[in-house]
């Protein structure tokens, strides 16, 4: 009985997701009032996480784990999931998808990365991912009625369906070579001579990287985040990657830390890959949701070159890097929701072409979070960059540096071409002003915390900076 | 001793006699119930050895769940265009030489693992693990399953309803036009609002409005 203290919110999250699936079922047309309960129970799940001990906890036999790194990942969590729910409501209803279901799943795909967030065992961890990655499935094809859609759902299943194939077989070697799923037991267990071992977390590696949407196993993104709903990109952009994230550090630094040697050479691999992709790539794109892609691809890459430093200051400054990109990120979809004219959405960049002329304040949002994303100090983008980029170079790992420096540059290009279509080419005809609440909330939130962000960063290092792994 | 044997060769010459006839026949359906016996005759030889859990979940799911499923897939299946078709000779010997190099390639496995097995390690015999013989297979998983893994098996259950949930969402359209039954309108339904007597004027038919 004492354990239920520590997994409250887990067993509010899954009791409200009973609950509200019986209501939904009930009450005719419930999607507004599901949607409102579901903002509400993460809310007070938010509560709830915050509630918890600070000192580290183990239960279950040692299989799951709450500790700073855990509680902080999972307010992330749940706070990025109300601001995509609050952001998407209108996107849902113009485009007829206003399902009661699609809370519900989102519930439900949360309450999975809350579990991987908190896993201390192989087990725990690979039941939590499938838990989010069916959720993930189910999202991009809800739109059935349309082709490019069911496509998106339909690829993204078969290749995470692999991926997962992948991670389990790296699993299944890691419980071979070392008897245990614990990660604990697994980190005494584990050196550099065990080979087998090693062969497994390469196994690992390539099925978080795919979670993460890193180089070589990004080509599912761009054709994801174009296909599914807007709605969908935008939770698919934002909430799984910091639970993905959080269990490639956690992994990375506590089972495998003493083969440190053996993983780095490859998580830098996977980082340079990245950003070069991320920064190349989006060049040629028109639409604006594969650009988001490609960007978002590069933003891992940067996240990852923090977390292969494998100081303390590496992993805080992959969780600063981590809190920014989602910030900018939530502005850059609240933009895109915006793009609305008559009940359609509009998904290219040439669509945006004179939006200064029409609609000062959303060019001047777009303009500070697209500098952002760029890296332009002094917004919140440079500084994110800025300590990735202090951590490696402190541990003497110049190429990484002089790479993702060089591809910060490159990647300016396509950020900056963007900015030049709102403000310099022709006008076209004004996008509708009536925006929702929500939309205009976390649109406004995200704009002012990167303006402003370089006046208080110390608040944000403060915090972070308790998060200590090893 | 003599019975445990005599049992095995019978169910085990079933089951290699019924895995052969699966892939012989040239009857889909036929295939398919000869299927349903090789898992029946291997859940029987699970059970003989003991593992009367996992032979009574083969039942269950092969048999019960999967064979019917492939069932109705065939069924489904155009199987009479398929009888009538020339059984084709050259098909054969077309396909034998990749199909042996197929086989030679799984049979040199086959003798690698078990040469190897000359090599092993140095595993703990069984007799040095502490199983208590009293509990039934269902019951000691049950022990395990219910108590240190309960966190696992509920997180399993949440994937399952989710799966469920998916299902439905992506594949149930309410259609337009299409009556369907109201329970409890159809029970209330009262002899005074179904009927009415009508007095038919002789000479004239009775016309309805609805």
């Amino acid at each position: 009985m004492q354990t239920i203290i520590y997994i409250l919110p887990e067993l509010f999250l899954s009791l409200t997701i009973m609950f509200l699936l019986m209501a939904g079922v009930f009450i005719k047309k419930s999607f507004k009032l599901v949607n409102l309960c579901t903002i509400a129970s993460l809310a007070f799940a938010i509560v709830l996480v915050l509630n918890q001990a600070d000192e580290i906890t183990k239960i279950f036999n040692d299989s799951y784990i709450i500790d700073r790194l855990s509680i902080y990942m999972k307010i992330l969590t749940l706070l990025f999931c109300i601001f995509v729910l609050l952001s998407s409501k209108d996107y849902l209803k113009i485009n007829k998808i206003d399902k009661m279901e699609y809370p519900i799943i989102v519930l439900a795909s949360t309450l999975g990365m809350i579990i991987m967030i908190s896993s201390y065992d192989l087990i725990v961890f690979y039941l939590g991912l499938e838990l989010q990655s069916l959720c993930l499935y189910i999202l991009a094809s809800f739109k059935r009625n349309e082709d490019r859609s069911t496509e998106a759902g339909l690829k993204y299943f078969v290749l995470s369906a692999l991926a997962s194939g992948l991670l389990l077989y790296g699993c299944s070697l890691i419980y071979g070579f070392t008897g245990s799923t614990n990660f604990e037991i697994i980190s005494n267990k584990l050196d550099p001579s065990n080979t087998g071992a090693v062969f497994g977390i390469v196994f690992i590696i390539v099925g978080l990287a795919f979670k993460i949407s890193a180089v070589p196993f990004h080509m599912w993104t761009p054709d994801v985040y174009e296909g599914s709903p807007t709605s969908v990109t935008s939770f698919f952009a934002l909430v799984p990657k910091i639970a993905a994230l959080t269990v490639f550090i956690r992994f990375m630094y506590v089972p495998f830390v003493n083969v440190f040697n053996q993983w780095q050479t490859i998580v830098i691999f996977i980082s340079i890959a990245s950003m070069i992709l991320g920064a190349v790539a989006a060049i040629g794109q028109n639409n604006i949701k594969r650009l988001m892609a490609y960007s978002s691809i590069g933003h891992m890459g940067y996240a990852l070159a923090g977390l292969a430093t494998g100081t303390n200051s590496g992993i805080q400054s992959t969780i600063i890097y981590l809190i920014i990109y989602l910030v900018m990120n939530l502005g850059a979809f609240g933009c895109i929701f915006m793009m609305k004219r008559e009940n359609t959405f509009f998904e290219n960049i040439n669509d945006l072409s004179g939006l200064s002329k029409n609609h000062p304040i959303l060019s001047l949002s777009f303009l500070i979070i697209l500098f952002s994303l760029a890296g332009i100090p002094p917004l919140a983008g440079f500084f994110a960059k800025f300590y990735i980029f202090m951590s490696v170079i402190e541990s003497g790992m110049y190429t990484l540096a002089i790479i993702g420096l060089v591809t910060t540059v490159v990647s300016a290009f396509y950020y900056l071409r963007i900015i030049k279509i709102i403000y310099f080419d022709k006008p076209k005809k004004p996008f509708e002003q009536s925006y929702d609440w929500g939309l205009k909330v976390s649109m406004i939130l995200s704009s002012i915390l990167i303006l402003i962000y370089f006046m208080y960063p110390s608040i944000l290092i403060d915090i972070v900076s308790s998060v200590v792994i090893y | 001793m003599l019975a445990h044997t005599l049992f095995f060769y019978f169910f085990s010459t079933i089951t290699v006699f019924s895995a052969i006839m699966v892939i012989v026949t040239r009857n889909t359906v036929y295939s398919v119930f000869f299927l349903i016996l090789v898992f029946i005759s291997v859940s029987v030889l699970f059970i003989m050895i003991g593992a009367e859990f996992l032979g009574m979940i083969m039942l269950i799911v092969y048999v019960g769940a999967v064979a019917v499923l492939f069932l109705f897939v065939v069924m489904m299946l155009n199987v009479v265009e398929q009888i009538t078709q020339k059984p084709k000779r050259s098909g054969i010997i077309n396909n034998m030489s990749v199909g042996s190099i197929v086989g030679a390639i799984i049979f040199l496995e086959l003798l690698v693992v078990i040469g190897g097995w000359k090599y092993k390690g140095t595993f703990l015999p069984l007799s040095f693990t502490s199983t208590n013989s009293d509990l039934t297979n269902t019951h000691a998983l049950g022990n395990i399953l219910y108590t240190d893994y309960i966190h696992l098996f509920q997180i399993s259950g949440m994937i399952l309803l989710i799966a469920m949930i998916g299902a439905i969402t992506l594949t149930f359209s309410k259609r337009e036009n299409v009556k369907r039954q109201k329970y409890f309108d159809q029970i209330q339904r009262e002899k005074s609002s179904g009927v009415s007597l009508v007095d038919v004027e002789s000479g004239k038919g009775v016309t309805f409005d609805e």
